[in-house]
């Protein structure tokens, strides 16, 4: 046998590419560095906050309907009034003042005359108008336009016999005047809505599409450069805003399908605040912090877990049998184990549904709901009463729900606590599309929801869930008495007397058990150690002007 | 060799046919429920104007054979609709993200071939040694591991533990940072994406090398004084390489087509992660419009590997004229 010389090649291959991929670590394994030197206790000023979200479809008003896009437009736009983060109150935002007439039908918003769109503009009242009409159009097919049906004219817009909203007229400059097809005594939060912002008309005719990619608004931050189709839309201060000035220079929206893939990017310091995947929470609890509001994150109190004003509930379809009885759909209510549900899937995260209302919305009164509390052998007495002892004669029930995170591990604890009280369910599980196909025609029998709030208002959970007018009324409940009232509340200027007539319709509807509210949402995420008063509302928005970075490198 | 490449130009044009015939059918109403109509507008109620005027604007009243030729007929003007979701034309949104899908196959067929073929020259010359054990249990594991597990393994051993170790780390969550794409960013998920196809060129190398290694002429080329190095670099591996690149070329158009998983794990900004997306959504003309895309470019890919294969081996174009 011939003996050569090794080949060098067989030696070279792995050590040039093991010092490549060293090099290239080194590379890129650098700190990133800030430039401020603010000394320690105080505010300190400047930095860039990277802030995980979802892939928005849009991030301009007439279009944003996600949570991910519409966090984008509250950075970029300001409306007449806004919410405060922890609290939910109205505060003025580009209207200084506003009123109602006595049935709270038409209302007039006085603009403060300081806000300018980034532009340099002024803000106008017809850039309101422009901007509401603009959603109405059915040539755009917004998904939000739902936000302005109170006002008049939006159905002839909407079938294409106006092109203008008649109901909303700018008087002059600083006023704007909305006239609605009915009393509605919540509309002043109504316009509270991030994405019922002013718009500059001559943006948008300018060139439509860059618009949609780099919005011209008038809050706080301005889009700094086109959107990086999903990777990221930066945000920087506006430096002639005119309300409170940010403390940090701008914001990074990061864009993240997954939300692993995020929580990763956060262990290794390059997020400052992301959503934490489920199965991570305790994990994170002891590694963070807990925040005590459950809002706010500061450094060692990072994990933010605070309810949101928002519910998860089971559908029962009232318009079929079985649960056309009052007595079986009380009897599901009672059957199910929410707590277990809460502690199980949801990490003790959420909480469990007392009421139809979240807690935070004005109007929320613990056990509101009459058979909300988890009680088998009442269940029975409920399931005997309308005629099925035990369970027996009951007939197997599909339990519809469509595949996403969590469904089915809830879907599971349901069926086993309705096996329980003689009711056998089957799973008829479906993509999103094809379930919600099923339940807006009726062809379910027990299906789930979930359904938050847009404003912090009473009337967004029970109008839209429990009026038989509404379309998103998809368990079909058909009550008049309860129509009555909650047409009544709505005409209510005074929010007090609105509230209490709102409670009473929430009584009511608890009784008769329409849909059955399993949990109350609450968000799980996370703040970086450098990121200070960073608050992340209810309403699932985050305030971006208040925080403030640690001049060190991300955690 | 012209009429070689018309014919099979001409041969792709059924299948491609085909493929657009099959997705269309897939995507229409009568296969899958749910309304076009709420794919577009959303789940919240709207007035009966505007649902007439997006079924107008979609032919959604017409019959299956007329839409399928309206869409054929966009199609070849290299029109493939608007997103129901995003409202924006399809190719928009695909072309953006093409080039990063291009750049990550690429890179991934580059490892594929580099660290592939090395390991399976090495476990072949040096057969039944550690490092041949070394290569057979490593290509059993990567073929074994699924992408996401491999691909998350990856960024919390070199992005978290590295850096939490006081390591140099791989920036692996930043690829939709600004300085995307940058060399480092192509590191994890190419190896990943390349995982299982670079053990099947490891293998294929070392079991190509190893019959070859054993012919006649491999031991006359040493019994003339040869040094191994010659005889396995100059007679052993050209006539070893033939399956191996055919395998290369092939899997090429299987990584473009591949990618879905890799850039879900990685949040990669490309065509996989938009289909992804548009599936969970419904929306069917970017997850139409990208399939066709990618069977496309699979099918250029194949036919220049086709090409290519016919230089190498004059055998295959002659085929026809011998008959």
């Amino acid at each position: 046998m011939v003996r050569t010389r090794k080949p060098a090649l067989y030696g070279i291959i792995p050590a040039l590419l093991l010092t490549g991929v060293l090099l290239a670590m080194t590379a890129c394994g650098q700190e990133p560095t800030t430039s401020t030197t603010a000394a320690g206790g105080e505010i300190q000023k400047g930095g860039t906050l990277v802030y995980q979200i979802g892939n928005p479809s849009f991030i301009e008003p007439t279009q944003a309907f996600e949570s991910e896009g519409i966090e984008i437009v509250q950075a970029v736009f300001d409306s007449l009034v806004q919410f405060d983060y922890l609290t939910n109150e109205l505060a003025p935002d580009v209207a200084a003042s506003w009123e109602a007439n006595e049935d709270a039908s038409v209302w007039t918003f006085h603009l403060s005359g300081e806000s300018t769109f980034h532009n340099g503009r002024k803000v106008t009242a017809a850039d309101f108008k422009y901007a509401w009409e603009r959603i109405c159009d059915p040539v755009n097919k917004s998904n939000i336009s739902y936000h302005l049906s109170a006002v008049k004219g939006f159905d002839e817009m909407g079938e294409g016999a106006a092109t203008e909203l008649s109901g909303v007229k700018a008087i002059d400059d600083e006023t704007l005047e909305v006239t609605l097809s009915y009393g509605y005594g919540d509309f002043e939060y109504v316009v509270g809505h991030p994405c019922l912002c002013p718009i500059p008309k001559e943006e948008v005719e300018k060139d439509a599409a860059a618009f949609a990619l780099k919005p011209i608004g008038n809050g706080p931050f301005m889009v700094s450069e086109p959107w990086a189709a999903s990777r990221y839309v930066r945000v920087v201060k506006y430096p002639d805003y005119k309300g409170t000035q940010p403390n940090i220079d701008g914001v990074e929206f990061k864009i993240f399908e997954d939300v692993e893939t995020a929580y990763l990017g956060f262990q290794a310091g390059s997020i400052d605040s992301t959503q934490i995947p489920p199965g991570n929470v305790n994990a994170a609890k002891t590694a963070y912090g807990v925040s005590p509001d459950g809002y706010t994150s500061n450094p060692g109190a990072q994990v933010q877990l605070g309810p949101e004003l928002a519910i998860y509930y089971m559908l029962l379809n009232n318009e079929a049998e079985p649960f056309d009885d009052p007595d079986v759909r009380r009897a599901v209510s009672l059957a199910i184990n929410r707590q277990a549900i809460c502690d199980i899937v949801h990490e003790g995260v959420r909480k469990p549904a007392d009421s139809f209302i979240p807690p935070g919305v004005a109007g929320y009164v613990p056990e509101a709901w009459a058979y909300s509390k988890y009680d088998v052998e009442a269940a029975k007495e409920h399931l005997a009463k309308a005629g099925y002892p035990d369970g027996a004669g009951f007939p197997i029930i599909k339990l519809s729900f469509n595949s996403g995170p969590g469904h089915e591990d809830i879907m599971t604890l349901v069926q086993a606590d309705l096996k329980a009280i003689g009711v056998t369910a089957e799973f008829d599980v479906s993509d999103a599309p094809t379930y919600w196909d099923k339940v807006q025609n009726g062809n379910y029998q027990i299906g789930r929801s979930g359904w938050g709030a847009d404003y912090p208002i009473i009337d967004s959970f029970v109008y839209s869930n429990l009026a038989s007018t509404s379309a998103d009324n998809f368990a079909n409940y058909n009550n008049p008495a309860l129509d009555e009232v909650i047409t009544a509340a709505r005409q209510i200027k005074a929010t007090d007397e609105r509230i209490k007539k709102y409670e009473e319709a929430v009584a009511m509807a608890g009784e008769d058990c329409p849909v059955v509210p399993i949990t109350f949402y609450a968000h799980s995420r996370v703040g970086s150690a450098r990121l200070h008063d960073f608050v992340h509302g209810g309403l699932g928005m985050s305030d971006f002007v208040s925080c403030w970075l640690e001049g060190a490198a991300a955690q | 060799m012209l009429a070689y490449i018309a014919r099979r130009v001409v041969q792709m044009i059924p299948v491609f046919i085909g493929i657009t015939v099959i997705l269309f059918l897939i995507r229409s109403p009568a296969i899958v429920p749910g309304d076009p109509v709420r794919m577009i507008v959303g789940e919240r109620a709207i007035s009966q104007a505007l649902y007439d005027q997006v079924v107008k604007e979609n032919a959604l009243d017409k019959p299956l054979y007329y839409q399928y030729g309206r869409y054929l007929t966009r199609l070849v003007q290299g029109d493939l609709g608007d997103s129901y979701q995003l409202k924006r034309p399809v190719t928009h949104i695909l072309f953006e993200k093409l080039p990063n899908t291009l750049k990550l196959a690429l890179v991934a067929l580059l490892i594929e071939t580099v660290i592939g073929l090395a390991a399976g020259i090495l476990s072949a010359v040096k057969k039944y040694s550690f490092w041949d054990m070394l290569v057979t249990l490593s290509t059993a594991i990567l073929v074994s591991v699924p992408v996401f597990w491999l691909g998350m393994g990856l960024q919390v051993l070199f992005g978290v533990k590295f850096k939490q170790w006081g390591l140099p780390y791989l920036p692996v969550y930043d690829m939709t940072s600004r300085d995307f794409s940058t060399v480092v960013h192509f590191i994890m998920p190419g190896f990943t994406l390349a995982s299982a196809s670079m053990a099947y060129a490891a293998r294929i190398t070392r079991s190509q090398l190893l019959e070859v290694m054993g012919q006649d002429y491999m031991r006359t080329a040493a019994a003339k004084g040869l040094s191994r190095r010659d005889v396995i670099w100059k007679h052993g591996m050209k006539n070893a390489m033939i399956p191996v690149v055919t395998f290369l070329g092939m899997d090429l158009g299987a990584m473009v087509g591949g990618t879905i998983l890799t850039e879900m794990v990685f949040n990669w900004p490309g065509v996989g992660l938009e289909i992804y997306n548009a599936i969970q959504l419904r929306d069917w003309p970017i997850v139409t419009g990208g399939v066709i895309v990618i069977v496309f470019m699979v099918m250029i890919i194949n036919l220049i590997v086709d090409i290519s294969y016919a230089f190498l081996d004059p055998r295959i174009r002659y085929t026809k004229a011998v008959k």
